[in-house]
């Protein structure tokens, strides 16, 4: 499959600040309802009205203009991107989900008691929640294969160096249960001043296809929300919560490029590593920054020797398949080539360096030690969504921010659908529904849509057709005066497969 | 890199100064910004993580 559909799904954390501020006095999920429900309330979407699930009533969540979709889970506000056909836009929209929520922030007048927060981890209780890739794939892809999955859980393992978003601390879990297949490791508790990743410590397998408790480096949930017998929808969860944009361009870019050259069946075998989530752990919490691994062949190797073997492979199969491809392998070698610099020469473009960075800053400055809640705010306070404190946007105002998208660009994807992909008829419906059929119901999901009782499902099954104008088409039968030229009731148009938006 | 929207592009901010020194130990405290970060920490309520209560999600 040449072609490329990604997107990502993001937990948000959400702060109330104590500002002496004593009329403002709502809890956090209550806040988090009053954000969704003042975005909707804004024209940018439509709520369900219908069930999703037991925990997902009617005005849990909705669609929005833009294709992604914005709800609450598991005491988060969590947005969905579109699919998107390209990284770019994959950062653009990734940023306009974040400026819709910090928008709302600001309209309610919040800005000086809540904070939403991009990371995954509460430093103090060790809750984690998520930040989900999405990697469409042929449903051909070898994923089935234990060698296979083996491959791709050694590149996830050591991915971290550039993707992972760093924390103070640590978190030792034990495993909730032993699931049969899988052999969660008793890790006795150690004192870790500060680890590159976020999400290393809630890893307790390798493969599982759960995504709450047994969290696995890959997942095996196998849910296409797609033609199933087309497509596949590789969903990972190991991933950190990324702020900048060449990161995110990075994790999402490299893992594609891994996928494409396990499909050619040319990824290595000798990069499988003798014990994934021990090496993923201890990659994170290396002081040293040496991040030795263990291969299964029993050779000693490190996490950047096999990320430039990996890039050496990909290079040697993908170069110039596209411009896009080229530019993932060029910035790859980049950062992979500055990272044993020190965290000074990726700043801005390897978050847990940057974070590293200032911080460590600031605790020379401050004289502190690694764990003074001062830093463990810091850390947090990295993630903040406002601009005018936020940590991250802070080295993006000093020039040592890597932008792949603009300002403009994220402004116009808060309204917009992404080109290429079935989001733009969705988004297309979305436009519909909320200017010329306000007073129609709906349901609406990610593989379709069906309005009112009488209307027949209309399935939006190929990721990588737009629907755009078969949308339209659809949606004229419930304009008022409409009278079909040439269709009776034994005559409904087959709604999938003929399309007439295919882009290709 | 193929971009779908006019609007779009690629924008590479001035590049870090030092790419070729090393290290953590040896931090560049002349580095452009780094007083007005420094200033930007200072304001971070110290207690503000004790505050971050979340539930654990997926």
């Amino acid at each position: 499959m040449k072609k490329r559909i990604f997107g990502i799904e993001t937990e948000y954390g959400l702060l109330v600040k104590d500002n002496n501020d004593n009329d403002f006095r709502l809890d956090p999920m209550e806040i988090a309802n009053k954000i969704k429900n003042h975005i909707f309330s804004k024209n940018l979407g439509v709520l369900d009205l219908h069930y999703r699930a037991n925990d997902e009533p009617p005005g849990n969540g909705g669609f929005l203009l833009n294709g992604g979709r914005l709800y609450l889970d598991m005491g988060h506000l969590e947005y969905a991107s579109p699919e998107c056909s390209n990284l770019v836009d994959l950062i653009t929209f990734d940023r306009a989900g974040d400026t819709l929520i910090q928008e709302a922030v600001e309209e309610l007048g919040w800005a000086d008691n809540v904070s939403f927060i991009k990371n995954n981890v509460d430093l103090e209780t060790n809750a984690t929640f998520g930040c989900h890739e999405n990697y469409l794939v042929g449903r051909g892809f070898p994923f089935d294969e234990r060698e296979n999955l083996k491959l791709l859980s050694s590149f996830l393992t050591t991915r971290q160096i550039y993707c992972g978003a760093g924390r103070i601390g640590s978190c030792d879990p034990h495993p909730f249960r032993d699931w049969d297949g899988v052999s969660p490791q008793e890790v006795p508790d150690e004192q870790v001043d500060f680890q590159i990743s976020q999400r290393a410590d809630h890893i307790p397998n390798e493969f599982y296809r759960w995504v709450q408790y047994n969290r696995a480096i890959v997942n095996t949930r196998d849910e296409p929300l797609s033609d199933p017998s087309k497509y596949r929808r590789i969903h990972l969860l190991v991933g950190d919560s990324t702020m900048s944009e060449f990161a995110t361009a990075m994790k999402m870019g490299t893992t594609t490029l891994i996928l494409e050259i396990m499909q050619l069946g040319v990824a290595k075998k000798e990069w499988i590593l003798a014990d994934s989530v021990q090496s993923m752990r201890s990659i994170s919490r290396d002081q040293e920054f040496k991040w030795n691994v263990t291969l299964a062949s029993g050779a000693q190797s490190t996490a950047l020797e096999l990320q430039l073997d990996m890039l050496d492979t990909c290079k040697k199969h993908l170069a110039g398949t596209n411009a896009e491809t080229d530019w993932i392998l060029e910035n790859w070698e980049s950062v992979l080539t500055d990272l044993p610099k020190g965290p000074e020469a990726v700043l801005g473009r390897v978050d847990w360096a940057s974070k590293y960075w200032m911080l460590s800053e600031f605790k020379n400055e401050e004289n502190l030690d690694w764990h003074d809640p001062w830093l463990k705010s810091l850390d947090l306070e990295y993630h903040n969504l406002n601009k005018e404190s936020g940590l991250f946007w802070g080295l993006e105002a000093s020039g040592d921010g890597y932008r792949k998208t603009t300002d403009a660009a994220v402004d116009h994807a808060k309204f917009n659908p992404p080109r290429g992909t079935r989001a733009q008829g969705r988004g297309e419906l979305i436009k519909l529904l909320i200017n010329k059929h306000s007073h129609m119901s709906y349901l609406i999901d990610w593989i379709g849509f069906r309005l009112n009782k009488t209307d027949d499902p209309f399935l939006m099954l190929d990721p990588f057709i737009t629907y755009k104008e078969d949308v339209i088409e659809h949606m004229k039968q419930f304009e008022s005066g409409y009278s079909p030229a040439s269709e009776n009731a034994e005559d409904k148009p087959f709604r999938e497969s003929h399309k007439k938006g295919h882009d290709e | 890199m193929e971009m779908n929207d006019p609007l779009r592009r690629e924008e590479k901010k001035e590049s870090s100064p030092d790419r070729d020194k090393s290290g953590p130990s040896s931090p560049d405290t002349s580095r452009p910004g780094r007083d007005n970060l420094l200033k930007r920490m200072k304001k971070v309520d110290p207690k503000q993580s004790e505050k971050y209560k979340q539930r654990t999600g997926q």
